[in-house]
């Protein structure tokens, strides 16, 4: 029997030996002040429609548990062993986009997003950011070359353009924008030429333009756009969301209105605060102290996340936690972004923060990554 | 890099310039609503409100806050208040509206099914009510035509410039009075500062400006008279179709007499004193408002008659003999014959040069030399005729010169052929035909004209047949030139704008009146003419008027009836009997009044609408029944 310092060897590679305790809370502390944020949003319009003013907080603590348990089967297993099944994850993936498309995707105003199963909607662009993650790595993982070709850069890249184009014409934008995030993400980290991505760049250039050529770029996706492009245009409209998260956020001051006192957040001035604009509430209620706080724990889960992509093993757990790294900042930084008013408004929710189930389950998956990651990286 | 753009600008707006948002903060959780103000009254002469307003409950659905199961609730509530669930999902999804704003999906709610709704609010989330003014008929039926509706706001007129400062869910007046007077009735929106949630919930309440009530308009239509004149009209109808059609020509037996019109007249200021138009219909059914297949249900098929057209102002009909007035006004003016002359009265008369196409007289006895009232009292066409022939002759001597054509320019002064400038928004301008409306018709369409202007069709203008067409409230404002000294005075509804306790803010009536080129001479003689019509033994309406009180109160009037030419058989029904005419001026000196009847499909003047014009004038001058009216069938 072998021993290390006194125990026994195997004793001393169990995984669970290496856990990223940072990593572990900074996620379930993003989701408890999420719970605080989304109650403060939503008490008081339940109340006075005489429902449960806690329902949203009830359903989102249900799926901040679900999403602990996810983390910890996703962890439980070796991530080697996810690479095996890559292509699988990918499929399905691909699979529940084009079904979504289909009458069995529900659709509330004109886009088809999600699934409904009994009260509860899955939405399936959340999991496919994850199964990207996975595909890529496993597919760039196992290059020969130091760096990846122009052939093998074009053929990763048709493997993310797949989802990116049936998440495009849902239509959903934010999420688009974050699985180019991942493939740009994955692509770096594997060592892609600059003149190669440049390439890339260009190529994406002709084809968006192409896109709102054949008008697949719906009018209220332009509109936002164009609310983005200038700001003193009809603050009823497409930019009222805009303004209204602004003067929140702006009266909220350096520490805030207080919990539960945020005037604008009470009144329901801002539309969609307790998803997309989630972070005008603690912006209005606890000011540019717990504002730069929230952000300081986005901080340090990007920071553990590109930690363990460099701390991986192999290739491929370098790769998947550097998708990942990618997906969480960018999602923060659009997210905060828009609702800051220095970014356009593409709906993307923040990570942990937002309240919305598959988001939420979605995210903990990708935290049950970076752990497994991180745990294996002896062995 | 992303943490310090991120930082950057919550530094910005939440250190720097956080007192800006605050300022905004406080202020954009006040709401400045509009509050409507109460809508006018329309009075009667004596004050009585004919339209004013009344309390309703109007249910509204906020998409927003329908909850989890939208369907449900609206289900729920199409089921409660008995309306069509398609209707409230039509009006929810109206593009008017934001998704958070409360969108009326039922006016004129019973209180009974509020208290239901609120009682129940669990089963019905997003749904609540509002109270609303709507329009209050307290005399029914009575003067619908003029009172006209009001409605939203279209989309039209929210662009157009004369509805600046209108919202998009405003009411305006659509038809009538309504529309005509609107910037009097509407009134001024006032200003509530509140509060308020988008839940509806009403956290406090600021005070802001008052709304301005909208003035009352004020008629010269005499509730009681419009009552007794409605009356009249719908008795005369009936008792037409109880007379047989003595044109054998025609396939039905009795007179069709499926509309008419009456109108009263003050020929002092052009006022309207009662205006009755049939078939009529209940404006309260607007109130609620219908669907597109009920509206057409109720109004546009066939059957019904086409009640929402006003025949009093909007139609428009050959005048037949009650043209003739103004004929010999146009021919005394223009020299065409002279007050003392006389004219030969034969059974037939032609055109000198087209001596093969005579012109007959409606009696079938040559009637010797008469004088002009003689004329007008046996109603002699081929008197008429002559004259007419002779306005051929002096259009075909100066065709190209200026005023060659005299008889259109006085008869287009008697208001015929262009709007009359009633205060009402829909109005029949009539027709007078010309030369070159006649050669352009020959040009365009050969076939349908094969010829230009021809002599026949200044014979037949003469007896207000051909192309000639007037509105019943046209000849009713001409006839009142005939005796108020020869000026002509547009028809006015309104007298005056009024405050809410009377005080005037406008004058609107006896406006507008235009001096016309006859002396009193001549205006004397064709008076004579009409007064014999009636007053003396052999006129045309002296069967229709005897034993009539003459020493109480005097009348003047003048038959006519005219040839619809073209109308062929409708569903069974020939549709080319004559319109029945009757234009009467009756009252002592200085209580003069016109009155018009016209009778679709109605026959001879003297047996349809004369009877009708004496009960008028029975009613007016509370002279009760004096006597049954004469069946003479006479022009």
């Amino acid at each position: 029997m072998d021993l290390v310092a006194g125990r026994v060897w195997s004793e001393e590679r169990r995984p669970i030996r290496h856990l990223d305790p940072v990593l572990l809370v900074t996620p379930i502390l993003l989701s408890v002040v999420g719970l605080f944020l989304v109650y403060s949003s939503t008490h008081r319009s339940l109340t006075t429609l005489g429902e449960d003013p806690g329902q949203f907080v009830k359903k989102q603590f249900t799926a901040l548990v679900l999403g602990f348990v996810m983390l910890v089967v996703v962890a439980a297993f070796d991530y080697r062993f996810y690479k095996v099944y890559a292509g699988f994850i990918y499929a399905a993936a691909v699979v529940a986009l084009v079904l979504v498309q289909t009458p069995l995707g529900a659709s509330p105003s004109g886009a088809q997003r999600w699934f409904t199963f009994g009260g509860f909607q899955l939405t399936p662009s959340e999991f496919a950011k994850i199964a990207l993650a996975l595909m890529l790595g496993a597919v760039l993982s196992e290059l020969r070359t130091s760096e990846p070709t122009l052939t093998d850069v074009l053929r990763v890249t048709m493997i993310a353009v797949v989802p990116m184009g049936l998440v495009f014409i849902q239509p959903d934008i934010g999420t688009t924008i974050v699985l180019v995030a991942i493939l740009v993400g994955v692509l770096v980290v594997a060592g892609t030429l600059p003149r190669h991505l440049a390439t890339l760049a260009l190529a994406s250039v002709v084809l968006i333009f192409g896109a709102f050529q054949l008008g697949i770029i719906k009018d209220y996706q332009l509109e936002r756009l164009r609310a983005f492009a200038d700001s003193t245009a009809d603050s009823q409209g497409a930019n009222y969301n805009r303004t209204q998260a602004e003067i929140a956020i702006g009266s909220g001051g350096l520490v805030g209105q207080g919990f539960l006192n945020g005037r604008l957040t009470n009144l329901d001035f801002v539309p969609e605060q307790h998803t997309d604009f989630i972070f005008t509430v603690a912006g209005e209620e606890f000011g540019f102290v717990g504002a730069a706080l929230l952000l300081a724990l986005f901080a340090i889960l990007m920071w553990r996340a590109i930690r363990i992509s460099f701390l991986s093993k192999d290739a491929f757990g370098t790769y998947v936690a550097a998708g990942i790294a990618a997906m969480f900042a960018i999602q923060m930084f659009v997210n905060v972004g828009m609702v800051i008013g220095i970014m356009p408004i593409t709906g993307i929710p923040l990570p942990f923060v937002s309240y919305g189930g598959s988001s939420m389950l979605a995210n903990f998956v990708a935290v049950g990554l970076l752990l497994n990651i991180h745990m294996r990286r002896f062995t | 890099m992303m943490f310090a753009a991120l930082t950057a600008r919550l530094w910005y707006l939440q250190v720097l310039a956080t007192q800006t948002y605050v300022q905004i903060a406080n202020n954009s959780t006040f709401h400045v609503l509009k509050v409507e103000p109460e809508r006018g009254r329309i009075l009667d002469a004596n004050d009585d409100p004919l339209v004013d307003n009344r309390e309703s409950w109007v249910v509204t659905v906020q998409q927003q806050l329908l909850g989890d199961d939208p369907e449900g609730v609206l289900f729920r509530l199409a089921q409660h208040l008995d309306v069509p669930e398609a209707d409230i999902v039509a009006r929810i999804e109206d593009k008017q509206y934001y998704d958070y704003q409360r969108v009326p999906v039922a006016v004129d709610v019973s209180l009974d099914d509020i208290f239901y709704i609120a009682e129940h609010s669990k089963q019905f989330p997003g749904v609540s009510w509002d109270e609303q003014s709507v329009r209050r008929y307290p005399e029914g039926e009575l003067a619908a035509h003029v009172l006209g509706q009001v409605g939203l706001i279209s989309g039209a007129q929210v662009r157009d410039p004369a509805f600046a400062g209108y919202g998009t869910s405003d009411t305006v007046g659509k038809t009538g009075l309504e529309a005509t007077y609107e910037r009097f009735l509407h009134g001024t929106p006032g200003t509530n500062k509140i509060v308020v949630n988008p839940a509806g919930e009403l956290l406090d309440e600021l005070g802001g400006q008052l709304p301005v009530p909208g003035y009352d308009v004020k008629l010269y239509l005499d509730a009681k008279l419009q009552a007794k004149v409605e009356r009249d009209l719908l008795t005369g109808l009936e008792r037409a179709r109880s007379i047989p059609d003595d044109d054998t020509t025609n396939a039905v037996t009795n007179f069709v007499a499926n509309a008419g019109a009456i109108v009263v007249m003050d020929p002092e200021t052009g006022g309207v004193e009662a205006s009755a138009s049939w078939p009529t219909y209940d404006p309260s059914v607007f109130v609620k408002g219908m669907s597109n297949k009920e509206f057409n249900q109720r109004f546009k098929d066939p059957s019904a008659g086409d009640p929402l057209f006003d025949r009093a102002t909007q139609g428009a009909y050959a005048p037949g003999s009650t043209f003739k007035p103004f004929m010999a006004l146009a021919a005394l003016d223009n020299g065409v014959t002279s007050p003392g002359s006389y004219t030969d009265c034969p059974s037939s008369w032609a055109y000198r040069l087209d001596p093969d196409h005579p012109f007959d007289n409606w009696s079938r006895y040559d009637q010797g030399l008469l004088s002009i009232p003689d004329a007008l009292k046996y109603s002699c066409d081929t008197i008429f005729y002559q004259w007419g022939g002779e306005f051929y002759d002096r259009w075909k001597a100066n065709q190209l010169g200026a005023g060659s054509e005299p008889l259109q320019r006085d008869l287009k002064g008697f208001g015929f052929g262009h709007e009359p400038g009633i205060d009402l928004p829909s109005q029949a301008g009539g027709f007078i035909p010309t030369a070159a409306w006649k050669e352009e018709q020959h040009q365009e369409d050969p076939k349908a004209f094969p010829y230009g202007w021809l002599p026949g069709d200044d014979i037949l203008m003469s007896i207000g047949q051909g192309y000639v067409l007037t509105s019943p409230m046209q000849i009713a404002s001409a006839y009142a030139a005939i005796v108020n000294g020869g000026r002509l005075c547009a028809p006015r509804l309104a007298d005056q704008i009024q405050t809410s306790d009377g005080k005037r803010v406008q004058k609107i009536g006896g406006q507008g009146c235009r001096r016309l080129p006859y002396s009193q001479q001549e205006l004397d003689v064709v008076q004579q003419g009409l007064e014999q019509v009636v007053q003396s033994d052999g006129g045309t309406a002296y069967s229709a008027f005897a034993s009539f009180p003459f020493d109480q109160v005097p009348v003047m009037g003048k038959t006519g009836t005219a040839e619809r030419p073209g109308f062929t058989t409708v569903a069974g029904q020939t549709q080319g009997q004559d319109t029945s005419w009757f234009a009467a001026i009756a009252g002592p000196p200085g209580d003069q009044h016109v009155i018009v009847a016209m009778v679709e499909q109605g026959g001879h003047g003297s047996t349809t609408a004369a009877p009708m014009v004496r009960s008028v004038i029975e009613d007016m001058f509370k002279l009760g029944d004096t006597g049954v009216a004469g069946t003479v069938a006479t022009d």
